[in-house]
């Protein structure tokens, strides 16, 4: 104990944040020591200055930009183009047991079908240009934005409804006050998924069919034998899904304020 | 057919005649006097999705006066929860009428109902959720949030008015239910059984603060319970329900003076005795649907 009471040394918490950022460190560390003492083959395991090197060299060219410009791109015009018409059609399938009805047994067919696998008919059918690609993740995103907004409709209490009815709401009050906030927790739910299989899934288009995207630098890469530039690739898709998730996580604390402390 | 006043009433036209018995036009003196809800013969069958018929009210008669505090109590399952909600209008009968008859300037809702526990809206603050009426209503938002402001102060709640529903202990968010509720000035107030979840101590306060409350303006109050002390600490009359299927077994006359004391109320002899009726009756009523 010190003078003014509290323990010596630092907090349990303290403690574990410490160790939370020198494991990863160490493990670097000793990644590089293994490449300095070549104990790894530096032709299939770059040493990580190697693939700093590398990335520094691709950020200079301008060519880390493109792919990632690129791939950026196809992202936000595919979960864009998913999600709108996941919320919108998760909504009417929620309200409406009809809706449900009809839509439900397509929904539960085709959903489990691996998207990627439908990349070559959706090439056939839009061409090898950027259109493909953004139809393929926008094909991947809309079932589970889907989804979790029909759930995130049935799950909410009826007493809600009876509320809302008992002080006669107006429609679009019922649909702003009611519906959509008791939905919200869900949707959100819907669209961190998405963002994780968008990734996933540009990525492997881009491996197939394009010119540029971190997919592209990836498996020309591979190709070329540029191996710290695979590992370049692999970090910046890494990056992107961390930021996406913390931005996805930063935007739900501001627009579902009533979960921040559950 | 409810939003009518006692003149053009088209559901009530048939009934004209004979349905408003005790109603005499301009006294105003005394409960029972003038009919604020008329409910005659009222049946309810609930049809499920399988095809089962249940029969939730058979042949319910009931007459609440202007500015009467009527408790319903009976076992669950007797229905009561059903007539509530026909009165609400969240159900609607299979047979037989429900007049509520406007008595004041339009402008009032004619009637708003307090919910169990967890009617709160979770994704609004506390005065979003009292505002809520109001604004359904289409009420300005300045104009609501002060209207809003008061009754969350009368039920205690100014510092919490920012505050989500589930950083409130159960005491506060029936606090806020009720202030929801008032905050619309309804002619008519449906309780359904809003004190149910809450510890004794919490009980008691309420019930008391919802008596202070009430005494101050003298709304009509039809108030769902399953307690039959707290149908009796707060009612002009207790009616009391069986089932299944759920109907009217007797209704009784409170005479205990008001403003009442929860506590003195609950001490006095006549209330022991009032209290063992009522359980004698509904004990063998419980049997027999369980023995059935």
């Amino acid at each position: 104990m010190t003078a003014d009471g509290r323990p010596a040394g630092w907090s349990m918490e303290a403690k574990e944040r410490f160790l939370a950022i020198v494991s990863p460190l160490a493990l670097l560390l000793l990644w590089q020591a293994l490449s300095w003492l070549n104990a790894l083959d530096a032709r299939f395991i770059p040493s990580p200055i190697t693939i700093f090197e590398g990335g520094v060299a691709l950020i200079r060219s301008g060519e880390l930009w493109v792919h990632l410009g690129a791939s950026l791109w196809r992202l936000a015009w595919g979960l864009l183009l998913g999600t709108i018409p996941g919320i919108a059609l998760g909504l009417l399938m929620g309200l409406s047991r009809y809706v449900r009805a009809a839509l439900d047994p397509l929904v539960a067919a085709t959903y489990p079908i691996p998207k990627i696998a439908i990349l070559p008919l959706i090439m056939l059918y839009f061409g090898l240009g950027e259109t493909s690609k953004i139809v393929i993740i926008a094909i991947a995103v809309v079932y589970l934005v889907l989804i979790n907004t029909m759930v995130g409709v049935l799950t909410i209490d009826t007493i809600y409804f009876d509320v809302a009815k008992s002080y006669n709401a107006p429609w679009h009050k019922l649909f702003t006050r009611v519906i959509i906030p008791g939905a919200l927790p869900l949707i959100f739910a819907g669209l961190r998924l998405s963002v994780g299989v968008a990734l996933i899934v540009i990525v492997s288009a881009e491996f197939v069919a394009a010119k540029a995207g971190i997919g592209y630098l990836i498996w020309t890469s591979w190709e070329t034998l540029v191996i710290e530039n695979m590992f370049v690739g692999i970090i910046v898709i890494t990056v992107l899904g961390v930021v996406s998730t913390f931005l996805l996580k930063e935007l739900e604390r501001v627009l579902i304020p009533w979960h921040r402390d559950r | 057919m409810r939003d009518d006043g006692p003149e053009a009433s088209p559901g009530g036209d048939h009934a004209a005649g004979g349905m408003h018995g005790g109603h005499r036009q301009g006294a105003q003196s005394g409960h029972a006097v003038t009919a604020k809800i008329v409910v005659r013969d009222l049946t309810k069958v609930f049809h499920g999705r399988n095809g089962v018929a249940t029969q939730a009210l058979a042949g319910v008669s009931l007459q609440v006066g202007e500015g009467e505090f009527v408790c319903i109590v009976g076992p669950s399952g007797c229905g009561k929860t059903t007539l509530l909600r026909i009165m609400a209008e969240l159900e609607t009968p299979s047979s037989g009428t429900l007049e509520m008859r406007r008595t004041a300037a339009h402008g009032r809702p004619l009637h708003a109902m307090v919910f169990q526990e967890h009617s709160l809206f979770p994704w609004l603050t506390v005065l979003d959720n009292v505002a809520f009426g109001l604004e359904m209503r289409g009420v300005p938002k300045k104009q609501r949030s002060e209207q809003a402001r008061a009754f969350i102060e009368t039920v205690g709640l100014q510092d919490f008015s920012e505050h989500y529903p589930h950083q409130l202990s159960g005491g506060m968010k029936q606090r806020a239910s009720l202030a929801r509720a008032f905050v619309n000035d309804p002619e008519v107030l449906l309780m359904d059984e809003p004190f149910a979840a809450l510890d004794a101590q919490n009980k008691v306060l309420l019930q008391e603060e919802l008596l202070k409350i009430w005494e101050r303006n003298r709304k009509t109050v039809v108030y769902i319970t399953h307690s039959i002390d707290e149908a009796l600490l707060l009612g002009d009359r207790v009616v009391v329900m069986t089932g299944v299927p759920g109907r009217i077994k007797e209704i009784l006359d409170i005479d205990f003076q008001r403003p009442r004391d929860v506590v003195e109320t609950k001490a006095t002899p006549r209330f022991a005795e009032l209290t063992v009726h009522i359980w004698r009756m509904l004990e063998s009523e419980v049997r027999r649907v369980r023995q059935a």
